[in-house]
């Protein structure tokens, strides 16, 4: 019966009913999830006539607990629901339960949960990557068709890129960020995890759109996203960024080179593009990130709602021991270089550096899309490595973001795709950039690519 | 940059996060790491810089009214709720 979960949705709909899908996913849980643990709760009463979907566990949900994979908030659910979750309910979407994360979204590998970590399902001992590691995980083991996951610096493409499974990053304001609890708010956005291009190029149609919760949500019209789905790559340009390209060794340069003559076959114009500025990403990253993230992470603080100290005896007390108490070291370190960034007498030479640096990001990006519809890179440097293997190195699982962080910085939407697999058996991914609000020719590209390869139909074991 | 146990004790009281001397120890050895790491924009000419040129300013919308989230729903997920209404905090000013 869960084969039905092997199909692309369009398939498995005309097959089974709605209930019979959710009891498949119900059921697919249940048999697979002890061994990976993407699951953080799983909603057994799961109604609906759509599809069952996962949701990263930092999107509030009234019918389940939202913990952000914190201790701060392990007892918390939210009274009212995102924008994106109320959008998908309308559609008569089914919650099948909410996946595991690094805690407030902070990490590369859904190691830093307090709830433990979720493993690989194409290799047990290694990562799934992250932060939304849980749902890549649970798109990977066929638990569902699809989940939503957020993306502040690569949290949805690193981990689809580390399952083999679609991810996207939107453009930024192109999915309301109401009800996604707040990391750093100039490049959250909700993402979508899924097994095929279409079904992702379906979802966005359903959660995209303005939002007057949201001021930075965009009025910019939602597209028909599947439209061009089969219209091939024939004549579109395509420019390899050869700062990141540079960098490459072994199994990931040459799964590159590959994919670069699959579209080269389609007709595709493939060229080098120079965007000097990405080696700089992840040091902007760093300081604008933690900076906002210290800012938004200072609303828990014991009083309103989250964990709250017992040892307080004043009001002082309950913010130090309750924050530190319901914070893990990973969400600790950022707040605290977060803080330096913006504290007197640095904020100038750090926050202040950062931002003209990714001013200048953005114009070298704007630059290079004068030139090309679309910006290639892989996704990661690496495929999924071991767990335990950075835990003690925080800078070099920083480094893991490298590809993905640029399309936050500058805020255009960039996709994920399987791109194959190294010897070792781990998933390969390509990443496709296109300039704000081009999810449609995103999903084109992306699509040919898939067709080509039919890399999403091979599964874990 | 380096940053010392003392300049670490110094920003963990403006984030209000507690740390034992050992954890603050290694917390100023990681973020030196990782500062040094963040020094390297210091390289880019950033002459001429304007701040809207970063990120788009953040849109305003206009502060009307509109329901709020229930008393009731409120107080189900305070550590510390009163009947009248009050969230409940130890007092504010030490002895």
């Amino acid at each position: 019966m869960s084969e039905l979960l092997d199909l692309p949705w369009h398939e498995a709909q005309a097959q089974a009913s709605p209930r019979e899908l959710v009891d498949a996913s119900l059921r697919a849980i249940e048999t697979r999830d002890e061994s990976v643990h993407a699951f953080l709760h799983v909603n057994a009463d799961a109604r609906g006539d759509g599809m069952p979907l996962a949701i990263k566990d930092n999107i509030v949900t009234t019918d389940m607990p939202t913990t952000c994979g914190s201790r701060i908030l392990s007892n918390f659910t939210s009274p009212f629901d995102a924008t994106a979750i109320a959008r998908l309910r309308a559609n008569g979407a089914s919650f099948v339960g909410k996946t595991n994360l690094d805690e407030f979204a902070m990490g590369s590998s859904t190691e830093h949960s307090a709830f433990g970590p979720t493993r690989n399902p194409w290799d047990l001992s290694r990562v799934p990557g992250g932060s939304s590691g849980g749902s890549a995980a649970a798109v990977a083991a066929r638990m569902v068709p699809a989940a939503l996951g957020s993306e502040t610096g690569g949290s949805v493409r690193q981990p689809a890129a580390f399952c083999g499974v679609v991810g996207l990053k939107p453009t930024y304001g192109r999915i309301s960020r109401s009800g996604l609890v707040a990391f750093a708010s100039s490049l959250d956005q909700i993402g979508i995890v899924t097994k095929t291009v279409r079904e992702c190029a379906e979802l966005l149609g359903v959660i995209a759109g303005a939002d007057p919760l949201d001021s930075t949500s965009s009025t910019q019209p939602v597209d028909d996203y599947a439209a061009d789905l089969a219209s091939g790559v024939r004549g579109l340009r395509f420019g390899v960024v050869r700062e990141a390209v540079e960098r490459l060794e072994g199994e990931v340069r040459a799964n590159f080179d590959e994919a670069l003559n699959v579209l080269r076959g389609g007709g595709a114009i493939i060229e080098d593009a120079r965007v000097p500025a990405i080696s700089y990403a992840i040091a902007i990253y760093y300081i604008v990130a933690n900076a906002e993230a210290s800012a938004n992470l200072s609303r828990f603080d014991g009083v309103r709602f989250g964990h709250r100290s017992e040892r307080s005896k004043t009001l002082d007390d309950l913010y130090f021991h309750s924050r530190g108490e319901g914070f893990g070291a990973e969400v600790k370190r950022r707040i605290m270089l977060g803080t330096f960034a913006l504290s007197s007498g640095y904020y100038d030479a750090y926050y202040g550096r950062a931002q003209a640096v990714r001013a200048t990001l953005r114009g070298q990006f704007a630059d290079a899309f004068a030139r090309f519809d679309f910006l290639l890179t892989p996704t990661t440097p690496e495929p999924a490595f071991k767990i335990g293997a950075k835990t003690d190195d925080p800078l070099s699982m920083y480094l893991s973001d490298i590809f993905t962080a640029p399309a936050n910085l500058v805020g255009i939407p960039a996709i994920a795709v399987p791109s194959g697999f190294s010897a070792e058996g781990l998933p390969l991914s390509l990443q496709l950039m296109a300039p704000h609000f081009g999810e449609r020719a995103l999903f084109r590209a992306a699509a040919f690519f898939e067709r080509e390869t039919e890399y999403w139909k091979r599964k874990p074991r | 940059m380096k940053i010392d146990r003392d300049e670490a004790r110094r920003i963990a009281t403006l984030a209000h996060l507690e740390f034992d001397d050992p954890a603050l120890e290694r917390m100023a050895g990681e973020m030196t790491k990782i500062l040094s790491y963040i020094d390297q924009l210091r390289e880019v000419d950033v002459a001429g810089f304007q701040w809207s040129a970063a990120a788009d300013s953040t849109p305003l919308r206009d502060d009307v009214p509109r329901a709020p989230v229930t008393r009731d729903a409120v107080a189900a997920n305070a550590p510390a709720f009163s009947d009248d209404g009050h969230f409940v905090v130890p007092k504010g000013i030490g002895d």
